[in-house]
């Protein structure tokens, strides 16, 4: 990455520290976290049965909230600004700013799910810590996931209330609809699709891909199996190849498109 | 860098052929003002020139020599958009360090050039509360922050108070002097014509003319005014007017205490000549020329 780029990544890490929505659902974030895991400890629960399903529960909520709010100014925020022009005129790739701006704010991100799960962990005793630490890992992986959506959105739009109006779309969507509308496609279709089809939809949705990762460690492979869901569970290469997807097709295709328009 | 000339430059967005056919030639120590009517291509010239707007056709050089508008060239370009904004959450002097890392100048630059554009006291304090003319100030910063060899702004004037013009005209005054080039584009003639060397007027895309304001106002072939001072109840008066009439090239209108002739501007000194004929009876007298509003009304006109 050249000096425009290093210096863009700090200038986007530096600008989202003071974003004030950032601050305020990051904050919420590390409050319930840290409650969930209070609550858990308290209830003298397995930490396993109780707090990790909690907590997989409101981190598929917030923590893709949290990266669509980071990322949905990104590059429409420069147009609303009329900066997207100063910004381009720089010597530095169009490519190479959609991937530093993603980078700075993928850095925001980790420092909000890591202060809100750091503390939950705080709150936990040891065992507990341990357990909510293998969340870390998949919950970035979520985040960075929904970022990279975010910065698709963010350069097909035009203007920056449009982008955030069509980000809370998708969120509930992704995050509220989609299991639901599974559900009522089965009850529609009669069960005429096959469960093998539903499991590839259900891991289509990186929310979902991430609830079924997180059941398996938390709940066991039995548990699936009972929902019927062990055909779904991709293997470690897939479930990379999945991640890998979500993360960078949205991005790239972000980077081709600002690329390729006439900043007028 | 000392020159730059843009030719045969075409650009189409959408159905609109935005440039057709465009050409300017930039000197160094010159400043160009970009004029012509809104959709008339002004910005998205300068926006080729940036390397934002690629064109479908154009031929660009520097100092005699081709270029491509690669990084290379953006290197050298310092750029003031029209109504800029910058983000409200952080400081002048934060967004300006942003600028300088990318650019790869020091904290000393930045303190320098918050100083020369009159925020030296503000910069601690975040953009949201700045005015539009500090933002734009502030955008001013940006532009000339790495000392670049041309330096586009597009309607800088616009939310401009008198300290905010104070420091646009100073920075243009060094970027001449140094041998530096200026492209602006701006509404406001009459207030920019003063500080530029060169015009070029654009329409539809093409550009109708290029030179200085006084080969503008030759090419607009506009009247000028004769104002001549005179005491009303002077009866010499009356003869003077008989002979400019006699004459016969100019408009005459008299009015209290000042008698006005129009005429072409090649017929300025016969004018001369005549009034010279009445010395005692001219207590006074200045010429204008007509304004540069007048004089691109009339080049658009006949375009």
């Amino acid at each position: 990455m050249g000096r425009v780029g290093r210096a863009l990544v700090l200038h986007e890490l530096l600008e989202r520290t003071r974003d004030r929505w950032v601050l305020v659902i990051s904050a919420l974030f590390a409050l319930l976290a840290t409650g969930v895991s209070l609550y858990g400890r308290s209830a003298e629960v397995e930490v396993a049965k109780l707090t990790g399903p909690s907590l997989v529960t409101l981190t598929a909520l917030l923590v893709p909230l949290v990266a669509m709010v980071l990322s949905h100014d990104a590059i429409v925020g420069e147009r609303d600004r009329n900066t997207l022009g100063l910004l381009l005129s720089l010597p530095v790739s169009r490519i190479e700013v959609v991937f530093a701006k993603y980078l700075g704010r993928a850095l925001a991100l980790t420092a909000s799910v890591v202060v809100g799960l750091g503390i939950a962990m705080l709150a936990s005793d040891a065992a507990g810590a341990r357990t909510l630490s293998q969340l870390l890992g998949p919950t970035l992986l979520l985040g960075l996931a929904f970022l990279s959506l975010g910065m698709l959105i963010s350069t097909c739009s035009r203007r920056q209330v449009t982008a955030a109006s069509i980000v809370v779309v998708t969120w509930f969507l992704l995050v509220f609809f989609y299991d639901l509308g599974l559900l009522g496609l089965l009850v529609i279709t009669d069960g005429a699709i096959s469960q093998d089809t539903i499991s590839i939809l259900v891991i289509a949705n990186p929310a979902g891909l991430f609830r079924l990762q997180m059941m398996q460690v938390f709940a066991g492979t039995e548990v699936l199996r009972d929902l019927g869901m062990t055909a779904s569970l991709p293997g470690g290469a897939a479930s990379a190849l999945l991640w890998s997807a979500w993360l960078l097709v949205p991005s790239i295709g972000s980077g081709i498109l600002l690329a390729r328009e006439k900043v007028t | 860098m000392n020159s730059v000339e843009v030719r045969g430059v075409f650009v189409r967005l959408g159905r609109v052929q935005a440039l057709d056919d465009a050409h300017i030639e930039l000197a160094g120590g010159k400043a160009t003002m970009l004029a012509g009517p809104n959709g008339a291509g002004k910005t998205t010239f300068m926006k080729v020139l940036l390397g934002l707007v690629r064109p479908d056709f154009g031929s660009f050089a520097a100092d005699g020599q081709a270029i491509d508008i690669d990084n290379e060239w953006k290197q050298r370009i310092g750029y003031l958009p029209e109504a800029v904004a910058f983000s409200d959450n952080l400081t002048g002097r934060q967004v300006l360090g942003f600028f300088a890392r990318a650019r790869g100048e020091g904290r000393e630059r930045v303190a320098a050039v918050l100083e020369q554009v009159g925020l030296g006291d503000a910069q601690r304090r975040t953009v949201r509360g700045y005015s539009r003319g500090m933002r734009q100030r502030l955008g001013l910063g940006v532009a000339i922050l790495a000392n670049p060899d041309l330096l586009i702004l597009d309607e800088p004037t616009a939310g401009l108070d008198q300290e905010g013009l104070s420091v646009l005209w100073n920075v243009l005054d060094q970027w001449r002097a140094a041998g530096r080039m200026v492209l602006i584009s701006t509404h406001d003639l009459a207030l920019t014509e003063r500080r530029v060397d060169d015009i070029c007027v654009l329409r539809a895309g093409r550009v109708v003319v290029q030179g200085t304001a006084d080969e503008l106002r030759h090419a607009a072939r506009l009247a000028h005014r004769v104002l001549f001072d005179v005491a009303d109840d002077d009866p010499k008066v009356r003869l003077l007017c008989d002979a400019m009439t006699k004459w016969g090239k100019g408009r005459i209108e008299r009015k209290p205490g000042r008698l006005i002739v129009e005429v072409a501007p090649d017929s300025i000194l016969e004018v001369m000549e005549i009034q010279s004929g009445f010395p005692e009876t001219v207590r006074g007298l200045r010429v204008e020329e007509p304004t540069l509003d007048l004089v691109y009304d009339r080049l658009l006109g006949a375009a």
